[in-house]
């Protein structure tokens, strides 16, 4: 397995103001990608647009898995993406959350229960009632439900707790076995096997 | 069948199950619905009912209190569908896992179920206050059915459309009434006709091509509507 | 060559009001000199016609090729059926009272124009309800296609199911030989003429109107 993403020239404006300009960068199987940049240099902007969550203004985006290049639809249902703003359903409980999405991607019925089990919480509690720290948990088991090989980190430890963020390096550790990342945070984390840091001005 | 396919199937499964299990446990649509059509049913029929007018006139003029009662007991419930997965920010979870059309087809066939359930509340209600009596069942199940897919189908595609717009729940109405319009007047027509006994002619040829007509427009659209 | 064009167009339409007053004779059957009106209603109407189908098809061209300047031309093409929709009504309405003795009867054809009114104006509202430029122009290109999927119901199939129009025969009717006298047709035919041009120039100008807004709004990406 060989995944490999480059980007160049990638903008966008919102209103009068470009919030990204210009910003490359290209990372390959086993490596981070790391982005800086204080609040507001547009970091979660990157990171949506490498989603394919946000539209571009110029800049193009290219990613392939094995050799074979993704086109916008397929790339943005073969990643993981930890953000912030990434909520699932308050009314369902988190087994029953992971089991819809596993279910949306077609993966074996087990997959959800075994993924609540990894990340230490209670599969029968309810969305709406977890705090910051353990939604955080859930995010992560999230975005590695489908073993994707593109995992785009934005502020990827947030609100965890030093056994929460041990669990998510491990987590990280394991998906750079054959897989790569993007990792966003305006403070400098350290992380192995960084291959490229895109500072954003803003 | 081709695991594509059968995938496919699943996905718009899942999306369906999703959404009653949500509904189920918050209650919001179905209660929205029963009080919004029960409430206009009743008023409707209290200033209504106490004019004592004759039959006849009565099966002509009344069925288009009952399609603006479910016309508009849906704009207060369905845009709910894409504006709560927006607001809540599950939005971008769905963006990422689900494909459009199954998508699409998912929500749409819950609000089918959604709307054919507030018809079942509504319709018998409305018969029984107006004091009506339907001559021709068959048209008028049929316009029933035929009507709840165009409703749902054309709100669940201006749902989406609205959600990510500001002042939603007034924008939804005025975008949506333009494009249902057709098929209240096919609707209003048909029942009619069902309740006078007369024959229903070319509209329901009429409103079965509008449902088709919405339904490829709508398939079409949903993933350029969706996604960036 | 453009101030010709507008010349042209000035005159063209001179032409149609003097010779819609003044030389033209009174059509058959109608009541006084009610059958004036024509020359400006039915061009109108046109020119909304014309402007509907034109905002659909560059909406379709914005959804293919994404370039900015199809999206401005659909707004803009909007905003002007619905002044030439708005003209046709209120014309079609003044003919309606002299006529048939109200402003407003119902008929097909004033219940398919409301329609397309009111669907217009809710592409409008949404239009200004969308913050993000990028989703604005998606958003509303959608609902413009979708309109283009029901426009047949509402000026075709809806009005055949009332069969009592009074609307007179559409000046092309099916067998191709408008009924009309010649010297009054030759005045409507010019009134068409000048509509469609007077469209495509106000387009012009409201397209280009609104890339000097959008470029104010928007600064290029600046230069490294």
């Amino acid at each position: 397995m060989s995944a490999h993403l480059r980007f160049t020239g990638l903008s966008r404006r919102f209103g009068r103001r470009w919030v990204l300009q210009r910003v490359g960068g290209e990372v390959a199987t086993g490596g981070v990608l790391l982005v800086h940049g204080r609040n507001g240099s547009g970091k979660s902007t990157l990171l949506r647009c490498l989603a394919g969550l946000s539209g571009l203004d110029a800049g193009e985006i290219h990613y392939q898995e094995n050799g074979s290049p993704l086109d916008p639809e397929a790339r943005r249902r073969a990643i993981g993406y930890v953000a912030p703003d990434l909520t699932f359903y308050e009314p369902l409980t988190i087994e029953e959350n992971l089991t819809f999405f596993a279910r949306l991607r077609g993966l074996p019925g087990d997959t959800a229960r075994s993924a609540v089990a990894r990340i230490g919480l209670d599969p029968g509690a309810y969305f709406g009632v977890l705090s910051s720290g353990m939604r955080q948990r859930v995010r992560w088991a999230w975005a590695l439900l489908a073993r994707p090989r593109l995992l785009l980190l934005d502020e990827p430890f947030q609100n965890l707790d030093p056994p929460g963020e041990a669990l998510a390096r491990e987590l990280l550790a394991e998906h750079l076995e054959g897989g790569l990342a993007v990792v966003a945070s305006p403070i400098s984390v350290e992380l192995p096997r960084v291959t490229g840091v895109i500072e954003l001005a803003g | 069948m081709s695991p594509a396919s059968s995938n496919w199937l699943a996905e718009v499964g899942a999306v369906f199950a999703k959404e009653w299990r949500a509904e189920l446990r918050t209650r919001y649509a179905l209660n929205t619905f029963a009080l919004f059509g029960l409430t206009t049913l009743f008023t409707a029929s209290a200033s209504l009912g106490t004019l004592s007018i004759p039959l006849a006139e009565r099966a002509a003029v009344l069925p288009v209190i009952l399609w603006l009662i479910l016309l508009f007991a849906l704009t207060a419930g369905l845009p709910r569908t894409f504006v709560h997965e927006e607001e809540t920010h599950t939005a971008t979870a769905l963006r990422l896992a689900a494909s459009p059309v199954a998508l699409f087809v998912g929500k749409q066939a819950y609000n089918l179920v959604l709307t054919l359930a507030l018809e079942a509340l509504v319709a018998p209600l409305f018969l029984v206050l107006f004091d009506l009596e339907v001559q021709n069942v068959g048209v008028f199940l049929a316009t029933l059915v035929a009507g709840a897919f165009g409703l749902a189908t054309g709100s669940t595609l201006v749902a989406a459309m609205i959600a990510a717009a500001q002042g939603k729940s007034t924008l939804f109405a005025v975008l949506a009434l333009p494009v249902l319009l057709p098929l209240l007047l096919f609707t209003v027509q048909l029942s009619r006709s069902a309740l006078t006994g007369e024959a229903p002619g070319q509209a329901l040829p009429a409103l079965l091509l509008y449902d088709a007509s919405v339904a490829v427009a709508a398939l079409l659209l949903f993933p350029v509507v969706w996604n960036p | 060559m453009r101030k010709i064009l507008q010349l042209a167009l000035l005159v063209l339409g001179w032409l149609v009001i003097l010779g819609g007053f003044l030389w033209a004779p009174l059509g058959k059957g109608f009541l006084g000199h009610s059958s004036r009106i024509l020359f400006f209603h039915v061009p109108m109407a046109w020119a909304s016609f014309i402007a509907f189908i034109a905002a659909g098809v560059w909406s379709v061209r914005y959804l293919i090729g994404r370039d900015e300047e199809h999206d401005r031309s659909a707004a803009v093409a909007v905003e002007l059926g619905l002044l030439f929709g708005v003209l046709a009504t209120v014309t079609g309405a003044m003919w309606a009272r002299t006529m048939w003795g109200a402003f407003w009867n119902w008929d097909p054809r004033q219940v398919s124009i409301a329609f397309a009114l009111l669907f217009y104006a809710a592409y409008l509202a949404l239009r200004s309800s969308i913050p993000d430029e990028e989703a604005r122009r998606r958003l509303t290109a959608s609902y413009a296609v979708l309109g283009l999927a029901i426009a047949p119901f509402l000026f075709f199939i809806a009005p055949r199911m009332v069969p009592t129009s009074l609307h007179p025969e559409p000046v092309i009717n099916a067998q191709g030989k408008p009924a009309m006298e010649s010297r009054m047709l030759m005045v409507l035919i010019g009134g068409f003429v000048w509509a469609t041009a007077l469209f495509f120039w106000l387009h012009d100008l409201g397209r280009r109107c609104a890339r000097v807004v959008a470029r104010r709004e928007a600064p290029p990406l600046p230069v490294e």
